[in-house]
């Protein structure tokens, strides 16, 4: 080929990518992937009801054979004591605990260290969940952690790795008392029947307000609106009254106002998010929250941004800009929902007094408003896994170092430090939590929450392989319907694409 | 005779050349060669989310991904991009060059500010211009006000790829200065005397002397710059996360990013990895070849 002739082929090259650029208008998720057979027209069974502008839903889910603890990895406590006596089992953690959280992680575990001289954790900072599952996932064994910490829509994702030996066969094994820990957060890692992790930072959507710009707006500041309706009506009276810009400040984040608070929210109502129980009973075939009561939901929503009641802050990548919108000097609003998990921070970072006329008992802490105002909710935060193939000493290690994380003493500390709720009943009766709670309601909210859920299936929220795609998908929804999309339009796409995004994890899972 | 002696004295020598080339051989293997051909081999399989129990999906799947609608909204964005920050960051990189390229008291203090963003990362520039026009805290937001406060620029589908892409050509422009002024400096200065003799005015010195000779260096610029923003990645998950509505989701971020519908799908992000590569390929040889006869390269 001659000089002159290389750039039209190098052109040619391009003009022919370009000319495969007319798009197929498919999902990359149907990438290679064979046609499917166009779905059969959908008949009614009985036995099965019609929902309007849904498939048909089976009225009794299948349900799922209880796993039995003997096919999975077993756990022997007394190879501790055995390795022990030669020197203390070293244990490597890894977990996702930024700023507050890391720090007062690592006091627990140095102190952990310091009281006794069979088990030594080193703590890894992975840089965040999402760094923390990548790295695990894609490390063989000899380079995994013993004990890792997993964010709590990842426990189908786990699950399936087989990667780990079960927290219950420790807790059979050591004869563990798991009676004072909180049910529904052991509920919320448990599938099959089987104990896969244990509980530890448990954190719920929470409301915080402005209790000033309440005061100046003619409201009770001590009396948070409890549902949307309310939420709407506050905000329009704090915006007429001109106590402040805004009402309340939504977020779309993924795992904000986007996807986890509309798992919160149909859990809130008694609705599932997908089928088959939310994936408890039988693996999930597609997603429920395009349905009814997720359309109506998403109304009220728009609603209260139309009506003048709040304002919608955007994706909010950093976590921080719903809160920031409160401290806007020009336009503020005067609420957000957000993670019982910030409160320690965002009071460290009021009484820093950046922002000028906000002080500490400025902020208030509040349920999350929900279209009823039922009480309860989804376990939020993260658990601790076990890793398979470490060794056994390793393994017991891990469940040594997890009863004291657990423990009544630890979590009464830890939940009193960083806002989470303990997951051990006992560690409300004890100081530093007991004096925090009785001096300082704020805190005891979360705790409120998690204790006045009721005990139905639906308190347990979905599992799904993979529900971070998902939630993805449902933020993107609610994202357009914030900025004025017609409801049931953009959850019905979203749906559809979760549904696709179910469709491939489990063809993958194989 | 003499033909086969030397083709068999090359032979000969090429054990030696094989052993001189070893140590790169070996790094680029290991770190270039094996990857790529790894990447292409995984981009026609899907995965479990461990990356393990891998299976053929057929080698359309390279097709399919490239015409498919993440793939080509994705390609969209990063092409805008780097149309948003090539010629500008060009643009902006020869005029501060330019106006630095003088023999006054205190240009060296000057030089020192503009190429000063080459010693910054991307974190650290993400951060800077994310808090900059963070709606509720930001200057600028105050300043600008309408869409800037309300949602912030950086959540506007309308403007969010325009804020990364100021971002990012504040950041690249240490390195265009730098280049850009060495460019200068191996002008010979007879040229400019021979223009200024002729009677050519400041302009069109700039235009008839400065630019041609500059050919070279921009088109090396260039290039960089292309492929910089095709695989730009930290500033689209520092300052947007790939939002508002995949309006700033490029290339990269589909392969990477939290927010991503294929994270833990290795096959698909192989996939779209190895697309940009050839994307890339493709583009840096038809700059090449399309601007190099255009070029000036001096005698």
């Amino acid at each position: 080929m001659n000089r002159r002739r290389r750039p039209a082929a190098a052109g040619a090259v391009l003009g022919c990518l370009l000319l495969a650029a007319c798009g197929s208008g498919k999902s990359i998720l149907e990438a290679g992937n064979e046609p499917r057979p166009t779905a059969a027209p959908v008949t009614t069974l009985p036995g099965q009801t019609t929902v309007p502008g849904q498939t048909t839903v089976p009225t009794a889910p299948p349900t799922t054979e209880p796993r039995p603890i003997d096919s999975l990895p077993p756990c022997d406590m007394a190879a501790l004591d055995e390795a022990a006596a030669d020197g203390p089992v070293e244990i490597l953690f890894w977990h996702g605990m930024s700023n507050e959280l890391g720090r007062e992680l690592e006091r627990i575990v140095d102190q952990f260290n310091a009281s006794q001289d069979r088990v030594e954790v080193s703590l890894e900072f992975q840089g965040g969940y999402e760094q923390t599952i990548d790295k695990y996932l894609q490390s063989d064994t000899d380079n995994r952690p013993d004990l890792v910490q997993m964010p709590e829509y990842t426990v189908q994702l786990m699950v399936d790795t087989q990667s780990n030996v079960p927290v219950q066969a420790c807790m059979e094994d050591a004869g563990y008392d798991a009676s004072r820990i909180l049910p529904t957060a052991l509920d919320a890692y448990a599938t099959e029947s089987i104990q896969w992790a244990m509980p530890f930072n448990v954190s719920n959507p929470v409301l915080y307000y402005n209790k000033k710009v309440f005061r100046d707006a003619g409201l009770d500041p001590e009396a948070p609106p409890l549902t949307l309706e309310q939420l709407g009506e506050y905000g329009r009276t704090i915006q007429a009254t001109g106590a402040a810009s805004y009402g309340v400040a939504f977020d779309s984040a993924p795992d904000g106002g986007g996807g986890w608070f509309l798992e919160q929210w149909l859990a809130k109502e008694g609705e599932f998010y997908s089928d088959n129980a939310n994936g408890r009973s039988a693996p999930s075939t597609r997603v429920l929250f395009d349905g009814p009561t997720g359309v109506e939901l998403l109304t009220g929503l728009q609603d209260i941004l139309t009506t003048g009641g709040g304002v919608y802050v955007g994706e909010n990548p950093s976590g921080t800009d719903a809160f920031l919108k409160l401290a806007d000097a020009s336009t503020p609003a005067s609420m957000t929902i957000s993670t019982s998990a910030a409160l320690g921070s965002v009071l460290q970072f009021v009484e820093g007094g950046i922002i000028p006329g906000i002080g500490v008992e400025d902020l208030g802490v509040g349920p999350m408003p929900s279209p009823s105002g039922a009480p309860g909710t989804l376990i939020g935060g993260a658990s601790l896994w076990i890793t398979e193939g470490r060794g056994d000493a390793e393994a017991a290690a891990s469940f040594e170092f997890i009863s004291y994380l657990v423990s009544p003493e630890i979590q009464s500390e830890w939940a009193a430090a960083t806002g989470y709720v303990p997951v051990n009943a006992g560690a409300v009766e004890l100081d530093p939590l007991r004096a925090v709670y009785t001096g300082d309601p704020r805190f005891r909210v979360a705790y409120d929450q998690v204790a006045q859920t009721p005990d139905v299936p639906t308190s347990n929220g979905p599992v799904l392989g993979p529900l971070r795609e998902v939630r993805v998908t449902a933020a993107s929804a609610m994202a357009q319907i914030m900025n004025g999309a017609e409801p049931q339009a953009a959850l019905t796409d979203a749906a559809t694409l979760a549904n696709a995004l179910i469709a491939d994890y489990n063809a993958r899972r194989g | 005779m003499t033909r086969d002696a030397a083709s068999r004295r090359r032979w000969r020598d090429a054990p030696l050349a094989l052993a001189m080339l070893a140590p790169s051989l070996i790094v680029l293997g290991a770190f270039v060669l094996y990857p790529l051909a790894r990447a292409f081999w995984l981009g026609h399989q899907r995965c479990d989310p461990t990356g393990a129990n891998c299976r053929s999906n057929g080698w359309d799947q390279y097709l399919d991904v490239f015409r498919s609608e993440e793939f080509q909204q994705a390609f969209g964005v990063t092409f805008r991009f780097a149309v948003l920050t090539v010629p500008v960051g060009l643009a902006l990189g020869v005029g501060l060059a330019v106006l630095a390229d003088k023999q006054l008291r205190g240009m060296g203090f000057f030089r020192t500010v503009f190429s000063s963003t080459v010693a910054t990362s991307v974190a650290v520039a993400s951060l800077m211009w994310f808090f900059l026009l963070n709606p509720s805290v930001g200057v600028l937001a105050d300043w600008i006000g309408g869409v800037a406060k309300n949602p912030g620029l950086l959540q506007d589908e309308d403007t969010a790829l325009w804020a990364v892409a100021i971002s990012s050509i504040w950041a690249n422009l240490g390195f265009t200065f730098i280049v850009v002024t060495a460019g200068l400096q191996s002008i010979p200065a007879d040229l400019y005397e021979s223009a200024y003799v002729d009677g050519a005015s400041g302009w069109m010195r700039f235009t008839n002397v400065t630019l041609p000779m500059l050919g070279p260096t921009l088109l090396f610029a260039g290039v960089v710059l292309t492929s910089r923003a095709f695989q730009s990645y930290g500033e689209f998950d520092l300052l947007t996360g790939g939002g508002p509505n995949g309006s700033t989701t490029s290339l990269t971020y589909l392969v990477y990013g939290n927010n991503s519908i294929i994270k833990n799908n290795s096959g698909l992000q192989a996939a779209v990895a190895v697309l940009l590569f050839a994307v890339l390929l493709v583009l840096s040889l038809a700059q090449i070849r399309g601007v190099e006869r255009r070029v000036h390269y001096g005698n």
